[in-house]
């Protein structure tokens, strides 16, 4: 059995209303689609198990509102975040626009160490449908001005690409943890006595 | 496939119960098998509906067991069907599993709900053909098992590893000899003898060969009464601790060694009955020659005791909502209806007749429109009067809500709201008299939605503040996990329970509520009492943030009504009762005398009190600074920005509004009068016979 420590990834899922965050949330997760999601009140989160990099991960995807006054509740959910998914719809440029607010607001919220560089992905979603609104070279184009955000075209319905964006955000998420990881590194010992025999790791953050 | 799922146990009949109390649903038991499987990636709990396994036998995961496929899905409404049961399939790693609980002894049939590390708690599995005994004797082998001392319903997995542990306990034989028996044998052995020879000698022949998990199992042998010798003297503990907690005192309890801190200042907690609903004779026994109600309070009182027969339903509800006034007499309901009717209608034609050319000049129409558009898609689908496609009802739906728009502009469609008008739509039948009652409940949540979220945020801390004084361990409890802004009852306060009681379940609640009875804010109150109900859970499984949020969500549809009601009018009896309640309480209750506004007739006048509707605090603005922010009127101002229709229209609307709202403030007014004369133990001279009896 491994001992190694698992992982864990915290991802928060953000965009407007209707764009299909419980949707690509429970894809991913539960590989099930249903049109009959009520629409997010409050917020909730789904935990899977994934292996990146060979090593185990465990996420923790959250899904928020969509609508915007509930943004200013949302945010307690935001802390100690590790990645972020940009979600819009391909067939309502407005939620395309919306982005960018969803973006800043995040991190402002998160205030993460390194904004820079934090990892988000963008998700445009519903490519099943017909009557798109938004082509991929313009949402290609904002991820670029954005530090080369990743960037997916996904439909939650057919399954379509949702587990490789998924895995990217972890994947990024994994590389910016590589500091917090080293004193995963080491096996924990079993313990025999009652004793805190933590790991001797040299300047572990821990 | 170079490894088989290997089904260590099995047992079919096993319900889900997806609808409790309409037994004339044949869908509201969700039969199906559960298993205990050994699997390539680990020991998984797993259960699945019947018809779910019947179409997947032929899946790869499922190969080694064979169903007969007896039954074949029929189209769509088939599709539908299997997508509500999919929903409920349970799989999971034993390792993470958390801690369960199960029936009371003398609940009919036995069910085990699981919870996991993360939260994640599952809905209950019955035991219809029994098998629940014998499912947890084989998940013994694997994990180890403790009954919480503070709740005889709750088990706790110890964390371990697990190869170690069943090799520890299959040498030691704990388990294996004793028939019939699991984990309630166990702990009572292990109070008696097992545990107290392990804890005198542990180290002696009977754990000398497993000191890796001496340690382990002292934590779990120890219950409560074993470790005195661990802690400090009991008045060493109360010293330490008196005092410096306000509100706060250790008792013993009779249990050496066992400290629990309460708050013993409250008074003991009455025994509460519900009654009947309200039956349609009665109904129509209070109605005098002219139609007019006769015994206003007496009625209510009934309907705060029992709900109201689903029969009479629309009709009550009319006078609960603010569609009838209480005093009104046929002929001047039958005026009110035909003034209402004509009202709806001139709105709905306001957003009827904006043209596509218009509303491309008119983007705050077109979001809400959207916004409506993607919400009734998604409302109460799985109820029969909303399913299926193209099904009418969701037009009425969609017009209710827009017209909503016209009649308060300002606050316009918020997420939520669907789920305010779906239950109301179904016992009225009839977009009019939907529309109004739906306006009337909107009156006593709208702050819910305001653009800022300020009455969410003062009715969460209002939470926060009276279990401060009623639960101060668990309030602690949660102040130290992150959990003080009692964020995980987000969704509770804003659509007032409606996501986790099923739907006749939410009309009876709601109806209660409406009574305004026992007190105002009574919606805190039972938040107070759910909370209170899975304690022992949170504590125990030592849940942090994340977990609690968890749990607070999928407890939903699991919630016993009538037992939480109970128990919520108990804490309330108890905060009444409770001598030195702070007036801060006081005020959330409404238990605080107006003073300076004597009869109900000067709150009449009051626009300020009406228009902080029935849910918010009552009077004494000076002290409740919260109360002036949560006001509707302040939100009025800030958020117009839909240019001159919106004031037209929003304005003539609020005004009718406050009108009715201040009536019922008026009435609520009242009754918290007397409420608080017969709360004051005897200081207060305003108790009457009249008030006892309502919550005797």
């Amino acid at each position: 059995m491994a001992s190694r420590k698992k992982v864990l990834l915290k991802v928060i899922i953000l965009g407007d209303s209707g764009v299909g965050k419980t949707s690509l949330m429970n894809q991913y997760v539960a590989k099930k689609f249903s049109n009959q999601y009520k629409a997010t009140i409050g917020a909730d989160f789904l935990t899977k198990e994934v292996m990146v990099d060979d090593r185990l991960v465990t996420m923790q995807i959250w899904d928020t509102a969509g609508q915007e006054r509930f943004q200013s509740l949302g945010v307690a959910f935001y802390r100690g975040a590790d990645g972020c998914v940009l979600v819009f719809d391909v067939t309502m440029p407005n939620t395309f626009r919306s982005l960018d607010s969803w973006r800043d607001e995040f991190l402002i919220q998160a205030s993460p160490r390194d904004p820079e560089n934090f990892p988000f992905v963008v998700i445009g979603n519903k490519v099943d449908l017909e009557n798109r609104g938004v082509s991929g070279r313009r949402a290609q184009g904002w991820c670029h001005t954005k530090g080369d955000i990743p960037y997916f075209e996904t439909s939650a319905k057919e399954a379509i690409n949702v587990e490789q964006a998924f895995q990217a955000v972890a994947k990024n998420a994994m590389a910016q943890e590589t500091d917090v990881e080293l004193c995963s590194e080491f096996p924990d010992p079993i313990k025999l006595s009652g004793d805190n025999n933590k790991p001797q790791g040299n300047n572990c953050p821990c | 496939m170079a490894f088989q799922n290997q089904v260590l146990f099995a047992k079919d009949s096993v319900y889900v119960h997806i609808n409790v109390q309409d037994t004339k649903d044949k869908d509201a038991h969700i039969a199906g098998r559960v298993f205990f499987l050994n699997k390539p990636e680990g020991y998984f709990v797993e259960w699945k509906a019947e018809d779910v396994l019947n179409l997947e036998t032929t899946s790869e995961e499922w190969d080694v067991i064979n169903y007969k496929n007896d039954r074949d899905g029929d189209s769509v409404s088939m599709n539908a069907k299997m997508d509500a049961r999919r929903k409920y399939n349970i799989s999971f790693d034993i390792l993470d599993l958390k801690s369960f609980k199960r029936s009371a002894p003398n609940h009919g049939w036995a069910y085990i709900i699981f919870i996991l590390k993360d939260g994640t708690t599952f809905p209950a599995l019955h035991f219809h053909n029994g098998g629940s005994k014998a499912l947890l004797k084989e998940l013994e082998n694997f994990i180890y098992i403790r009954r919480s001392p503070n709740d005889p319903r709750l088990f706790l997995v110890k964390d371990h590893d697990p190869e170690q542990l069943s090799q520890s306990i299959n040498e030691l034989s704990l388990f294996t000899d004793s028939s019939g028996a699991y984990v309630q044998n166990f702990v009572n052995d292990s109070k008696h003898g097992l545990s107290k020879k392990f804890i005198k000698s542990p180290y002696t022949t009977t754990l000398g060969g497993f000191s890796k998990v001496t340690n382990f199992l002292r934590d779990v042998l120890m219950t409560p009464e074993n470790n005195q010798h661990l802690t400090r003297p009991q008045s060493e503990v109360a010293e330490l601790l008196h005092d410096d907690i306000p509100g706060m005192e250790i008792s013993q309890l009779d249990e050496p060694g066992f400290e629990m801190i309460t708050k013993t200042k409250l008074p003991a907690r009455p025994a509460v009955k519900r009654g009947d609903p309200l039956s349609s004779p009665q109904w129509n026994a209070f109605f005098d020659a002219e139609g007019k109600i006769s015994k206003v309070e007496d009625l209510k009182d009934i309907i705060f005791r029992g709900g109201v027969d689903p029969a009479i339903r629309a009709e009550v509800w009319k006078f609960l909502l603010g569609f009838y006034d209480w005093d009104s007499c046929s002929k001047k309901r039958t005026d009110q209806r035909k003034r209402k009717v004509d009202e709806y209608f001139r709105m709905k034609l306001q957003w009827k007749t904006i043209s596509a050319e218009q509303e491309k000049r008119f983007s705050l129409l077109k979001e809400r429109r959207g916004l409506i558009d993607k919400d009734v898609m998604r409302t109460d689908r799985t109820h029969k009067f909303f399913a299926g496609d193209k099904n009418p009802n969701l037009q009425v739906l969609y017009d209710i809500l827009m017209t909503y728009c016209m009649y308060n502009f300002d606050l316009g469609y918020v997420q939520g709201m669907s789920d305010i008008l779906s239950p109301i739509l179904v016992v009225m039948e009839n977009e009019v008299d939907a529309f109004w009652c739906f306006a009337g409940a909107m009156e006593r949540v709208c702050h819910n939605f305001e653009m800022d979220q300020n009455g969410m945020k003062v009715q969460l801390s209002q939470i926060h503040k009276l279990m401060q004084i009623q639960d101060p361990e668990l309030c602690a409890y949660l102040e130290a996990h992150d959990s003080g802004n009692f964020y995980f009852c987000f969704r509770w306060i804003l659509i007032v329970f409606k996501r986790e009681f099923h739907f006749h379940e939410i009309q009876r609640l709601w109806e209660v509520i409406w009574t305004d009875r026992p007190c105002s804010n009574f919606h805190l109150i039972i938040s107070l009492a759910i909370l209170e109900s899975e304690k022992s859970t949170l504590l125990e499984n030592k849940f942090g943030f994340t977990e609690i949020l968890k749990h607070i969500n999928d407890i939903s549809l699991s919630i016993p009504l009538e037992e939480t009601l109970r128990k919520a009018e108990g804490i309330f009896l108890q905060l009444r009762d409770y001598k030195k309640l702070p007036v801060s309480l006081k005020e959330i209750l409404g238990l605080h005398p107006p003073a300076h506004l004597p009869a109900s007739q000067s709150m009449e006048n009051s626009v300020f009190l009406g228009s902080a509707s029935n849910s918010a605090p009552p009077p004494q603005p000076v002290d409740c600074p919260t109360l002036v922010a949560a006001a509707p009127t302040k939100g009025v101002s800030r958020s117009a920005s839909g240019g001159d229709l919106a004031r037209g229209a929003g304005g003539a609307a609020c005004s009718a509004n406050v009108a009715r709202s201040v009536g019922m403030s008026a009435r609520y007014g009242g009754g918290a009068r007397q409420n608080n004369g017969a709360g004051g133990g005897g200081s207060n001279s305003g108790a009457t016979d009249d008030v006892q009896k309502v919550f005797t």
